[in-house]
């Protein structure tokens, strides 16, 4: 089947040139997209194989055979909401310090050489529920990346020099966060909207420097357990054998009971607000961001409609309509929902215009929000984001790991059974109805942070037209 | 060549990418296996890659022009040619093209005069500002026969994904995932738009251009060191000129440089397409056949005459940015296929890359001068291109400090053979991570398309590993010797600056 540059190429040429001859004679090419019909799509969900290890361990299963590699991602179901909230950045620190800091039987330096001369990639991350580790790594070399795995899991070295090391990078990225006007003004949005709350802090020099290797130690103590331990495994592997190999390396590892961590202390009444950070730059960043919703409220489906017509469907949102492709006021103008697992995540937008022009970017993203609340969306727009969603589908499915990791995700956080297979069912039942009600619900006048990161000279006086206190604070949030 | 991942990450819409290739795909005979490639009498170039597993295919459209290829008149105009190739055809994003025609042209008519008169310092101001006023109201007109952003909507309800295209140095792309029973709708659509394309909304998308330059480049540390590099290490070479432009030449930029642009380079001889996913080879081939096949060749695009004269003396430059230090060091070398290229390939991995490199090991966790030095190829590769390494130092150590922790690691790479086991160590490392591309579709798509565009061929990639079994310590060494030297180097440094200290407040 391979056709190359050689011989056999040029009869292939001459061989199309006569058949291009007919076809223009001959038959005609549709013009347009509507004259075109398509086979229906054939998909379904691709099961996930669950194995229950004896060590306890939940075990998702995908073998795909095409390249010789293999993917594991062990999720710890706890993280970092453990944290004291005077201690930002634990969770960076737990993560690198874990993935540097060797085992008791390797040393880091040991445990770096093994992982690199095996082309292997490690890395590992806390969030706020759970804490993550992913290897990457060839078919041959499973059974030496399973052993550093295991070891890593139940006996992390956290040695001293790596933890130091992790917390003096931790403390240079402090220094330089206020580099980027984009990500002082994420900052000060996620302080604004979950104060006195681990979800709004920033790291700190001195909130680094406060967390010590036995804080590090003891929540490895406290939740890492094999009750505790999901595991996700993709790739060219043999399944009998992955599964006595991991049997074999976790086998010894006593079960314990682990503590629940409380997930409350979101203030859902929220004072909204305007915070200025002048800095000397031709463009202003602007985030406009409220709470969002969680995955158990009854319209997430009505939600992720309305966001993709506010600012998430790229071109086919308002927004960019509105600001880039009609105006030419900005870049990327958008919108974000999170769809929080257990607390409430963020419904942002967010552009970047030139300082003179942000009173006008202000008006227009109010005057869409306003629309969005008070008019049904139009039937166009709905089924727009409605089938986009719904057709695009399939693409949460075209990687082996993905698959693995969304279905131990999906089991962790309790979705029902049904959610993949009804998902698209669930978008097609939005109404524009359904669509008004959230936004009204969603988007509150009163509650939104208005960040601004920019030269405010042009503007700032204007700045009262949102009915907001306005305040100009430093890109550490202070007055 | 490897290809950092933060330069991945940055192609989200439009956006530019400085161009570096990937060191990539191992299991050259497995490769070699999937590549079903074809030609056709117009030169138009296809390789397809069967995956049933998932009913999707990603389809990338590579032409083999990019921001070198540009005049000092048009610099900015293959990335404003990008951006306008998103508004439509003849037939699709009209109501009525007959009618939109004569108003588009009395657009294009004022627009100019406009252009022409703002460069003209005697000119009358209140004509200027009565002529802005009647594009404005011809703009305003023109509404009605726009279908807003249609091929975005198109390919949305179909369940496409990932529509975006990216200019570089070298080349341009246009890439879509769609579900695969929606491929006919990718050969029509963009068969359309290579052949009929319409650039309306020209002026808007020329202050879109404007907004995104300040936010890549003027807003951001990382994108103003970057440019300052490239625009000191090449004296006469394009590569010098930054892919999206400088402002004036985004807003002198006019709508017949870019027609002529688009009618002088965007034609099947300088274009090659992959297909990567649930798709049969024969029947792509029929169906580009079908959409592709009749249109005329084109004229290749002529290479660049200029010629980078050797550098004879070390550039340094200072860039004040309200940002903590950052450090960026670039080296003159030869790009593929010179053996040398290869040679950079083994030193990138060697120095940066991975906790067990010797920048990591000596500047970040020996001497804690820094907290992170990468390396890597750039702006492009279709001509001689630079080694760059970028610090970040930590404080209170000064940029200075970590320039010189630098330049003794290169020295002692000039003064002791590279251990077989470090040697080893690279060549695992840039085999597996060929590997680890080739996973996604849009990976290999990526691929098969920028090499069969930048070297002509494709099989670039299955030689690869050969090519990197053959370098010896000894042509390691010899590298450093001949191209680590200061006068081939450009070192810029940004710093707070005595003006912009601190915020205003």
């Amino acid at each position: 089947m391979h056709l190359s540059l050689n011989p056999l190429n040029v009869f292939l040429t001459f061989v199309i040139s006569v058949i291009c001859c007919a076809c223009t004679t001959t038959t005609q090419q549709p013009a347009h997209p509507n004259d075109l019909s398509f086979q229906p799509l054939v998909f379904h969900v691709p099961e996930v194989e669950r194995v229950n290890l004896d060590s306890g361990i939940s075990l998702y299963l995908r073998e795909d055979n095409e390249l010789p590699l293999i993917q594991l991602t062990a999720m710890i179901g706890s993280g970092a909401l453990a944290a004291s909230i005077d201690k930002a950045g634990f969770d960076e620190l737990f993560a690198g310090s874990w993935r540097t800091g060797g085992t008791r039987q390797r040393t880091p330096a040991d445990l770096e050489k093994q992982i690199d001369f095996l082309a292997a990639n490690l890395g590992a991350q806390m969030g706020p529920y759970f804490t993550q580790i992913d290897l990457s790594l060839r078919a041959q070399d499973l059974r030496e990346g399973l052993s550093i795995f295991a070891d890593l899991l139940k006996d992390p070295g956290f040695a001293q020099e790596s933890f130091e090391l992790e917390q003096i990078k931790a403390q240079e990225r402090v220094r330089r966060q206020n580099d980027n006007p984009g990500s002082v003004a994420r900052r000060l949005l996620s302080a604004a909207l979950y104060p006195h709350h681990y979800l709004g802090q920033s790291p700190t020099i001195q909130s680094i420097a406060s967390v010590t290797r036995d804080d590090l130690i003891n929540f490895h103590r406290t939740f890492f357990a094999p009750n505790n331990l999901s595991l996700a495994v993709s790739g060219d592997f043999d399944r009998k054998e992955l599964i006595a190999l991991l049997e074999q390396a976790f086998e010894g590892w006593p079960k314990q009971t682990v503590p629940n961590i409380s997930v409350d202390g979101i203030i859902t009444e929220q004072v909204g607000g305007v915070q200025v950070v002048d800095r000397p730059i031709p463009q202003t960043t602007v985030l406009v961001g409220g709470l969002g919703l969680t995955k158990d409220h009854p319209d997430q489906y009505a939600a992720r409609v309305l966001n993709y017509i506010l600012g998430g469907g790229s071109f086919n949102s308002r927004m960019m309509k509105e600001i880039r492709s009609n105006r030419g006021l900005a870049y990327s103008a958008y919108s974000f929902l999170q769809v929080g697992r257990r607390l409430p995540g963020l419904f942002v937008a967010g552009t970047e215009t030139q300082n003179g022009k942000v009173v006008e970017v202000l008006g227009l993203i109010h005057e869409i929000m306003t629309s969005l609340r008070e008019n049904p969306v139009s039937d166009a727009e709905l089924q727009l984001a409605k089938e986009s969603q719904i057709n695009s589908f399939v693409f949460g499915f075209d990687d082996s790991h993905a698959i693995v990791v969304q279905q131990m995700h999906l089991d962790f956080f309790n979705y029902p059974d049904d959610y993949l297979s009804n998902y698209r069912n669930r978008i097609s039942e939005v109404t524009a109805q359904d669509v008004q009600r959230i936004a009204n619900e969603l988007i509150r006048f009163q509650e939104q942070q208005v960040i601004l990161v920019g030269d405010s000279a042009p503007y700032f006086e204007q700045l009262n037209r949102l009915n907001l206190p306005v305040k100009r604070v430093t890109p550490d949030g202070l007055e | 060549m490897s290809l950092p991942s933060k330069l991945f990450r940055c192609f989200v819409f439009f956006t530019l990418i400085p161009l570096l290739l990937c060191s990539a795909l191992a299991e050259a005979v497995s490769l070699e296996e999937k590549v079903v490639e074809f030609e056709y009498a117009n030169g138009l170039r296809l390789m397809v890659v069967d995956r049933p597993e998932t009913p999707v295919v990603s389809a990338y459209i590579t032409i083999g022009v990019g921001s070198v290829h540009e005049t000092s008149e048009t610099r900015g105009v293959a990335h404003l040619l990008e951006h306008m190739l998103f508004k439509g055809t003849k037939v699709l994003g009209t109501t009525d093209y007959a009618s939109e025609k004569p108003l588009l042209e009395q657009i294009e008519t004022v627009g100019s005069e406009i252009d022409r008169l703002r460069l003209n310092p005697q000119s009358d101001p209140e004509q200027i500002m009565a002529l802005s006023k009647k594009l404005q109201e011809l703009q305003a007109d023109h509404k009605r026969f726009v279908v807003k952003d249609v091929f975005s909507k198109i390919y949305a309800e179909n369940g496409g994904v990932g529509y975006n295209a990216f200019t570089g140095k070298d080349l341009t792309t246009y890439l879509i995932s769609l579900p695969s029973n929606k491929l006919e709708l990718w050969a029509l659509i963009e068969s359309d738009r290579m052949q009929n394309a319409v650039l309306r909304e020209f002026y808007t998308e020329r202050d879109v251009i404007r907004e995104e330059r300040r936010r890549s480049y003027e807003t951001s540390p990382g994108g103003l060191i970057y440019e300052t590099l490239l625009a000191n290490a090449f004296t006469v070479h394009p590569y010098r000129d930054p892919i999206i432009g400088w402002h004036s030449d985004i807003a002198n930029l006019s709508l017949a440089e870019t027609r002529t642009f688009l009618e002088d380079y965007y034609a099947p001889i300088n274009t090659v397409i992959a297909l990567v996913g649930d798709v049969r080879p024969a029947k792509a081939f029929d169906l580009v056949n079908q959409y592709f096949g009749s249109i005329p060749p084109g004229t290749p695009v002529p290479n660049v005459a200029a010629n980078e004269p050797v550098q004879n003396a070390e550039k340094r430059v200072t860039v004040f940015f309200d940002a903590e230090p950052q450090l960026s060091i670039a080296f003159h070398k030869p790009t593929l296929p010179h053996k040398d290229d290869y040679v950079f390939d083994l030193i990138d991995q060697i120095l940066a890359q991975g906790r067990t490199s010797r920048f990591y090991q000596n500047l970040v966790e020996d001497l804690k001068v820094a907290t992170s030095v990468s390396a890597y190829m750039a702006p492009g590769s279709r001509y001689p291109n630079l080694f760059v390494i970028n610090a970040v130092p930590r404080y209170p150590h000064s940029a200075e400090e970590v320039e010189q922790a630098i330049y003794s690691e290169l020295e002692k790479l000039k003064d002791e053979p590279v251990a077989d086991e470090e040697l080893l160590k690279a060549r695992n490392r840039l085999v597996t991570d060929q590997l680890r591309y080739l996973k996604s579709n849009n990976g290999l798509a990526r691929m098969l398309t920028s090499y069969q565009s930048m070297v002509g061929d494709w099989r670039y990639l299955v030689n690869y590993q050969n090519e990197i079994e053959k370098i010896t310590a000894d042509d390691i060494m010899a590298a450093a010797r001949a191209y680590f030297v200061s006068k081939n180097r450009t070192v810029v440094t940004l710093i707070r600056g005595e003006n912009n200290n601190a915020p205003k407040s």
